[in-house]
């Protein structure tokens, strides 16, 4: 045998292992996120519905859950929450550092990266887009999003792939505040912004060349009131495990279809093929037709919404609102609250209501939040005779008709407003209507139209009870400070207060600042913890539901893993694909 | 003589159709709120006069709905169990009027039976007995709205009309500014603005105030235009010469033109100020749960599965289709006799 | 001359007391747009108010209606606080939308009800005249919700007919014709709904005007003079009885914009009802007000219309 390998055989070898590191070196210069997904094919069109018109494409000024979706799509954040799993993973920040303290981010850029135009990602349109967000004359929504401890945080770059952000506080939450912020390109919008045009850019009507972005899709073609076409973008920053560029949809289009009904009537003709959420009545009928249509339905489990009754708890001048006075003075009483909490039939409501599809909650953290929730807490089961039991510990008693009557021998009589809109909250009141008048109580449901409503609970607090919902953003319990805090303005049954009106409400006070600061998960749960038991105690809201998550998708779309947090269905849409027609791929 | 026939026919359709509408309690099984949360959406329940053995029963009986077996939530008859239909029988109570209550009901079924006519809505709750007192909501909606339209319009129509110059202008411009705005902005937007009553009278009364509002106009012009032309006809000049007060004259020569025109207005309004409220209840604006309108039982076929898979939801619509056609000949018969008389 | 300038100065006046009624109208609604902003947890109440203060909210409604009137005259009419650009970009590619479908549906209504009407006038009590009555009677008890409703189930269960939207998704193969009658298979639904809700009411009025004209002694002696019926009526009747219908076909026209609310909000067409839905509910006012005054200049350029129209049909008005 020779041994003796030939100079030129380990000129070629080397030759061949030098360029293949260079392969290598040049791919982790571009810093590509693999993903995980199931391989596939590149190309497919995937057509969704969206219930109305997105109103902006800019992601200063973007409020709606319309444009936000639009927008998540063509655009790409530092840190992003994965969906499914609900943490956080690298998106264009690669990596991030939190010092001891907790107040100093530093985090590191992928290199390599270009926006859909071609220029190329640096530190500088991150600073440029966080100064965009945190300008006070701008007024972005997103601004208040960024305030930890009153006070903006800062940016700062370090260099041309490193960013410093510090905060006054240490922030419990940590980088999760970065899911959702999109990375502007300064090479396009700098002159905008210095001649004050910011707000007028990035309409719906954009030219697509006006328009550059590190999402997955980049826009194609706007028709006014039809749909929004996205395509695909050549340079979005990740590949699949065979270093297949994603996405592998070639178009995105969000058609607009205004009522849900005809929604369902698109997917069911298969003119759509994704329906990212339906209400139950509806799924009903497609899970009647599934096998013979080839959808994949599937029911997720409870969200992150709660639908409650609320109490008009404000302190209200007297002389000027006699009425909502004296019903106050039973609100107020924690036993009428927790009567009213036992009587009503949960069950029954998400049966009726919704089909079966939705869970009873008594807190406010659904059992959606896995991570989060308080499993101690407790379930009473419905009991008329204990709220009755209540009710004439507190002093009420009843007049042979059977009503209700209180301290003062007067009737228990007050309304609870719905929105005129929303068909599944006004039949959850008249369910409620109906069990409290089982204790004897004479309850109105008054549909009101929805800004109607929010007027009367938001500035003239003229109304006795509501039945709402609210939607938390986010698994984490931060977002929703300004509804626990005395002071939050979202503070529904208490509103504008300085300072806290009753002890536990100062102890849920206490409580949620230090959740803030907290940089442990460990003693933010804790912490968390008790405040969820002191809401469940002291009902400011009774808690009713948590409404199912319902979605679905043609067979033939592949990679469809639903998710709890929005966007439903299209979170991981740069790794859907559409197989060819005919072969299933849901299970 | 076929005319007084038809005629006769006719008052009397249109004056039991209001009794069924003004006095429900008797008609209707059941209280129009009673939930019956185990069976929803139910369809109307069969009457059989043959049962299972294929005897025939003279008095007809019912089969409970109980829940299928299986995966697909229909229903089925209960054969277990029969239950005689009775006329006349002692029920729910109900207000006939003011404080006095009755329990009399024209038919019903024994305990613990149900008899739905026609089916029941999403609580389980009998929807014959909706519609029955919904008609009720519906009707009364539009004669009283009616009545409002007609006499603002009345009043604006006179004054315009018979004291003319800046007056009549003045109004007649009024007029076409309400007569340029699309009734159905107009009715949101007065809805939406009127002060907020809570109670659901105080609602029902605010509903019946803005259908009013709006419909105010064409009367007025309608109404002017006659007194208008009989100003000027000779028993007035006469009248006035003799020294007859203006109240005199309008009373006694000008309205009497008027009264066969309104009551022909009247018969064609009432139709579209029930569809108004039809329309706003139809939009979430009307009167609220659990009151019953033929506006908000309608509503219920907005959803995709009510509207293809349960039909008896539709049968409202032909309780207003009904009324409607009743009021339409009603109106073309009144239209006749005027002409004719003119 | 003078009439006509008389009459123009007249809607001119009348537009401007439509416009300043819708602003005193929608400024009195409880709520206003940035109510729901206030619900959200996450947007500060200081972000909303200094919006507010952006956007010119908090000033006095005669200041508004000033700074309004200013933006009509730049052609922007307004500025939408919900799309956040003026109010002019949103409505005329909904108003167009809306104005195929109405004119192509009360066309179609005026051709089926000109002859219909005609016909049952002439049979007069004979067996058309009482068929047509009963279906006409019928269709007009019907209210247009509840065939919006019929079309929709209709389309849902056969498939026959797409539901909700203009056009279907393009692959951008199509040809012109392909897409054409894509149109047309959209334009049926929300066509039919107009026509069935809207003819019954021409046929009723065509009928009237021509009874009432056909009983006029000069046509018994142009029957008696032995000129054919079809003449009589075409040539001799429907001249006379075309000052009431001219007037009708100004009311038609006025209502070109306003009359398909419902059916677009209930099938889904992209025109300016679904538009100005939203836009009264979520309180973007100006896009409503924009929208009233929109369709009251098309009622005001109606009735001019057909006063023109009717000064050179009718001798009468001309030598008056």
């Amino acid at each position: 045998m020779n041994l003796r390998v030939s100079a030129k055989a380990i000129g070629k070898m080397l030759a061949a292992t030098s360029l293949w590191l260079a392969a290598c070196a040049a791919l982790q210069a571009q810093d590509l996120v693999v993903s995980k997904a199931t391989l596939a094919q590149p190309g497919g069109q995937l057509v969704v519905s969206l219930r109305s018109e997105p109103k902006t494409l800019n992601p200063i000024l973007s409020v709606d859950a319309n444009s936000r979706e639009v927008i998540g799509m063509m655009n790409a954040d530092l840190v992003h929450i994965n969906r499914d799993t609900q943490s956080t993973e690298p998106a264009l920040a690669k990596a991030w550092k939190i010092s001891r303290d907790g107040r100093t981010y530093t985090v590191y850029l992928r290199r390599g990266v270009k926006f859909s135009d071609g220029a190329t990602f640096t530190a500088d349109d991150v600073v440029f887009s966080f100064q965009l967000y945190l300008d006070e004359k701008l007024h972005s929504p997103q601004r208040d999003l960024l305030m930890v401890g009153d006070k903006p945080i800062t940016v700062k770059k370090l260099d041309d792939y490193t960013v410093e952000f510090d905060l006054s506080k240490p922030y419990g939450p940590g980088e999760r505040m970065f899911d959702g912020l999109a990375i502007l390109p300064r090479h396009l919008l700098d002159v905008p912004y210095q001649q004050g045009r910011l707000a007028q850019v990035w309409s719906t009507t954009a030219r697509p060349d006006e328009l550059a972005g590190l999402g997955p899709f980049q826009l194609k073609e706007y028709v006014p009131g039809q749909r929004f076409v996205l395509e695909r973008n050549p340079n979005y920053w990740k590949t699949d495990s065979s270093g297949v560029r994603l996405p592998y949809l070639s178009t995105l289009t969000f058609l607009f279809v205004p009522t849900e009904d005809a929604q369902v009537v698109k997917f069911q003709g298969g003119e759509t093929q994704m329906l990212e959420r339906v209400n139950a009545d509806n799924f009903a009928v497609l899970r009647r037709n599934e096998s013979t249509n080839g959808e994949c339905l599937r029911d997720l489990g409870p969200g992150l919404e709660f639908i409650f009754l609320l109490f008009n708890l404000n302190p209200l001048d007297a002389t000027k609102s006699p009425d909502i006075a004296a019903k106050q003075v039973w609100f107020r009483d924690l036993r009428f609250r927790q009567a009213i909490s036992l009587a009503v039939d949960r069950k029954g409501m998400a049966r009726l209501v919704y089909d079966g599809r939705a869970t009873p909650i008594w807190g406010n953290v659904t059992p959606g939040d896995k991570l989060w929730l308080n499993s101690n807490l407790a379930h009473p089961e419905r009991s008329i005779e204990q709220s009755r039991a209540l009710l004439e510990s507190a002093g009420f008693s009843w007049n042979a008709n059977g009503d209700l009557l209180d301290t003062q021998k007067k009737p228990v009589s007050f309304t609870i407003l719905v929105s005129s809109s929303n068909a599944q909250r006004s039949k959850m009141a008249t369910i409620a209507q109906d069990d409290l008048k089982q204790l004897g109580m004479d309850v109105q449901v008054v549909p009101l139209e929805f800004r109607a409503l929010v007027d009367r609970i938001l500035n003239t607090k003229q109304y006795d009870a509501a039945l709402m919902n609210l939607v938390n953003g986010d698994v984490d319990p931060t977002p929703e400070m300004n509804l626990w805090l005395s002071s939050g303005q979202t503070h529904l049954w208490d509103l504008g207060e300085a300072k806290p009106a009753t002890p536990w409400e100062a102890e849920l006070d206490r409580l949620m600042e230090a959740q803030m600061t907290a940089t442990s998960f460990e003693t933010r749960k804790k912490l968390y913890d008790q405040a969820q038991a002191i809401v469940a105690e002291n009902l400011p809201f009774v808690f009713l539901l948590s409404p199912n998550i319902l979605v679905g998708a043609q067979s033939t779309v592949g990679n469809f893993h639903p998710a709890i947090l929005e966007p439903y269905g299209l979170w991981n849409a740069d790794q859907l694909f559409i197989s060819p027609a005919g072969s299933p791929l849901c299970k | 003589m076929k005319k007084n026939r038809h005629n006769a026919l006719l008052i009397g359709l249109i004056v039991s159709l209001h009794l069924f509408v003004i006095f429900p309690g008797f008609l209707a099984p059941y209280d129009y709120a009673s939930q019956n949360r185990e069976i929803p959406f139910a369809p109307p329940t069969r009457i059989h006069f043959f049962d299972s053995t294929g005897k025939f029963h003279l008095r007809p009986f019912v089969y409970a709905w109980k829940q299928d077996s299986g995966p697909d939530s229909g229903y089925e008859q209960d054969r277990s169990r029969a239950f005689a239909v009775r006329f006349l029988v002692s029920g729910a109570p109900y207000r006939v009027i003011g404080g006095w209550t009755s329990q009399l009901h024209l038919f019903g079924v024994d305990l613990p039976g149900q008899i739905f006519l026609f089916g029941t809505d999403d609580f389980g709750r009998d929807e014959f007995s909706r519609v029955l007192y919904g008609g009720r909501i519906s009707v009364l909606a539009g004669l009283l709205g009616t009545s409002i339209a007609l006499f603002a319009g009345s009043v604006a129509g006179v004054i315009s009309g018979y004291y003319g110059r800046w007056i009549d202008s003045l109004v007649m411009r009024l007029v076409e500014l309400f007569l340029a705005l699309p009734w159905l902005y107009l009715l949101f937007a007065v809805r939406a603005v009127l002060p907020l009553r809570i109670r659901t009278t105080d609602a029902f009364l605010l509903l019946v105030g803005v259908i009013g509002i709006v419909g105010w106009a064409r009367p007025a012009r309608l109404i002017r235009g006659i007194v208008l032309s009989s100003r000027e006809r000779n028993f007035v000049l006469a009248a006035r010469a003799m020294g007859a007060s203006d109240f005199h004259i309008l009373r006694k020569h000008v309205l009497p033109q008027a009264y066969p025109i309104v009551l022909t207005m009247a018969a064609y309004l009432v139709p579209q100020f029930i569809l108004a409220e039809v329309t706003l209840s139809f939009l979430g604006l009307g009167v609220g749960e659990p009151i019953p309108s033929w506006g908000n039982l309608l509503a219920e076929l907005q959803n995709y599965s009510v509207l293809t898979s349960y039909w008896w939801m539709y049968l409202p619509a032909t309780a207003l289709v009904a009324l409607f056609l009743i009021y339409h000949w009603a109106s073309s018969a009144l239209q006749e006799h005027t002409s004719v008389s003119a | 001359m003078r009439k006509a300038a008389r009459r123009i100065i007249h809607g001119l006046l009348l537009l401007a007391g439509v416009s300043i009624l819708s602003f005193a109208l929608l400024d009195a609604a409880p709520g206003n747009f940035f109510d729901e902003l206030r619900l959200n947890p996450q947007v500060s109440s200081s972000t909303v108010a200094a919006l507010r203060r952006q956007y010119g909210m908090n000033s006095s409604m005669p200041v508004r209606y000033w700074r309004w009137l200013e933006s009509v005259a730049r052609g922007e009419f307004g500025y939408s606080l919900s799309y956040n650009r003026p109010v002019g970009e949103l409505i005329w590619p909904r108003a167009r939308n809306t104005l195929l479908l109405t004119t192509l549906a009360t066309s179609l209504a005026w051709l089926i009800a000109l002859p219909w009407g005609i016909f049952e006038a002439m049979s007069c009590g004979g067996w058309i005249d009482r068929v047509g009555g009963v279906m006409t009677a019928i269709l007009l008890a019907i209210p247009e919700l509840l065939f919006g409703l019929l079309l929709l189930l209709l389309a849902t269960r056969t498939g026959w007919f797409p539901v909700g939207g203009m056009a279907s998704i393009p692959s951008g193969q199509e040809t012109a014709s392909m897409r054409i009658s894509d149109l047309a298979l959209h334009l049926v639904l929300p066509v039919a709904g107009l026509v069935l809700g809207t003819a019954p009411i021409l046929v009723r009025h065509v009928r009237s005007a021509m009874a009432q004209v056909l009983g006029a002694p000069f046509i018994d002696a142009a029957r008696g003079q032995g000129i054919a019926p079809m003449r009589v009526v075409l040539r001799y009747a429907l001249p006379v009885a075309a000052n009431s219908l001219i007037s009708l076909l100004g009311f038609s026209f006025g209502a070109l914009l306003s009359m398909s609310l419902l059916i677009e909000v209930v099938l889904g067409w992209p025109g300016l009802g679904p538009l100005v839905l939203e836009a009264m509910l979520s309180r973007d006012i100006y896009v409503v007000i924009a929208a009233v005054m929109l369709s009251a200049v098309f009622l005001v350029v109606g009735n001019l219309l057909a006063d023109v129209l009717l000064y050179f049909a009718d001798p009468r008005i001309r030598t008056a």
